[in-house]
């Protein structure tokens, strides 16, 4: 990760057993090194997260920014203990993210359609990317809750209790909404198997 | 469970393969975040309604019940006037002088009278 590192070397190391709810504190409180502390720490992970449900780098990172944005404006009025940063993070990026993918509904595919790297990309990277843009495009197609229920769980590899917490419904309902959602997202990505180059290749 | 449907395999490698994106944020990204950061955070108060504007000009819900009160006094004062107002009225208009501000009050008090 050398891109990362060349701002990220600056913070030293003084926060190593901090959680992020004293960075948090610590930030609102007005140290300018708990902020770059906290970003380090979240950033990768809510961008991550943006890129899984989105699948395109330019609105990942749009999203990423805007809920670090509402993390530094939360910061003067977060009460301690009250919830995980984590959580709070995880819940602000899937409503973002599904925000994205409600106004992506209404706009022809080829009209999203992402130009490729002036990178060498061979085939298979192009599919790869082929592949992600479909299954983001589904989970487009989803109602809302679904999409986040399946998201979380499939693509964060979260629990449900955990999702019970950031989507704050019940174990039940989470287990109601991902079952519905992958049955639903199955039966879209159906049409799109050959496409997308699943009938001659094994799946891994 | 030893069967699996193919869309489901294909559904199961996607989520896989999604959960192996592990996206680096470039530099300009995080200066992006932590120009964010640094701005001073805007107070972000709710606006009143225009309605709870105009009560505060007024002076609060207290203000509010005075004048209620005035007010319904003052339409009761109207119908049926004590007889020291009326000789108020009269001593200084003259007459007797009957004023209605609307049908309604016009209608009242001829009901009023009726009975």
């Amino acid at each position: 990760m050398p891109l990362a590192r060349s701002q990220m070397t600056a913070v030293p190391d003084l926060f190593a057993h901090a959680s992020d709810e004293d960075l948090l504190l610590a930030h609102a409180s007005g140290d300018p090194r708990a902020a770059e502390a906290l970003t380090q720490r979240l950033l990768p992970r809510v961008l991550a997260q943006a890129l899984r449900m989105l699948a395109n780098r330019a609105e990942a990172e749009d999203v990423a920014q805007d809920a670090m944005l509402r993390l530094w404006r939360i910061a003067p009025d977060w009460r301690r203990g009250e919830a995980q940063v984590t959580t709070w993070l995880y819940r602000v990026t899937v409503n973002l993210c599904t925000d994205r993918l409600r106004k992506r509904r209404h706009v022809a595919i080829d009209e999203v359609a992402e130009p490729l790297d002036a990178t060498p990309s061979v085939a298979a990277q192009m599919q790869t990317r082929a592949r992600l843009r479909a299954l983001s495009d589904a989970l487009a197609q989803l109602p809302d809750r679904q999409a986040q229920a399946v998201a979380l769980r499939h693509l964060e590899g979260l629990s449900n209790p955990q999702i019970a917490g950031i989507m704050d419904i019940s174990v039940a309902s989470v287990e109601s909404l991902t079952a519905r959602g992958k049955r639903a997202l199955s039966a879209i990505m159906a049409g799109r198997k050959a496409e997308l180059g699943y009938d001659d290749d094994e799946p891994a | 469970m030893t069967m699996t449907n193919p869309p489901d395999d294909m559904l199961d490698d996607l989520f896989a393969q999604a959960r192996n994106l592990a996206p680096v944020p470039d530099d300009a990204l995080i200066a992006r975040v932590l120009a964010d950061a640094a701005r001073p955070v805007p107070v972000l108060r709710p606006q009143p309604s225009v309605l709870a504007q105009m009560r505060a000009m007024i002076g609060g819900w207290p203000a509010l019940g005075s004048l209620a009160a005035a007010t319904v006094a003052g339409i009761w004062i109207g119908i049926a006037p004590p007889p020291v107002v009326a000789d108020y009225a009269t001593g200084l208009l003259g007459e007797t002088v009957s004023l209605g501000l609307s049908a309604e009050e016009f209608m009242i008090a001829g009901d009023l009278s009726d009975g």
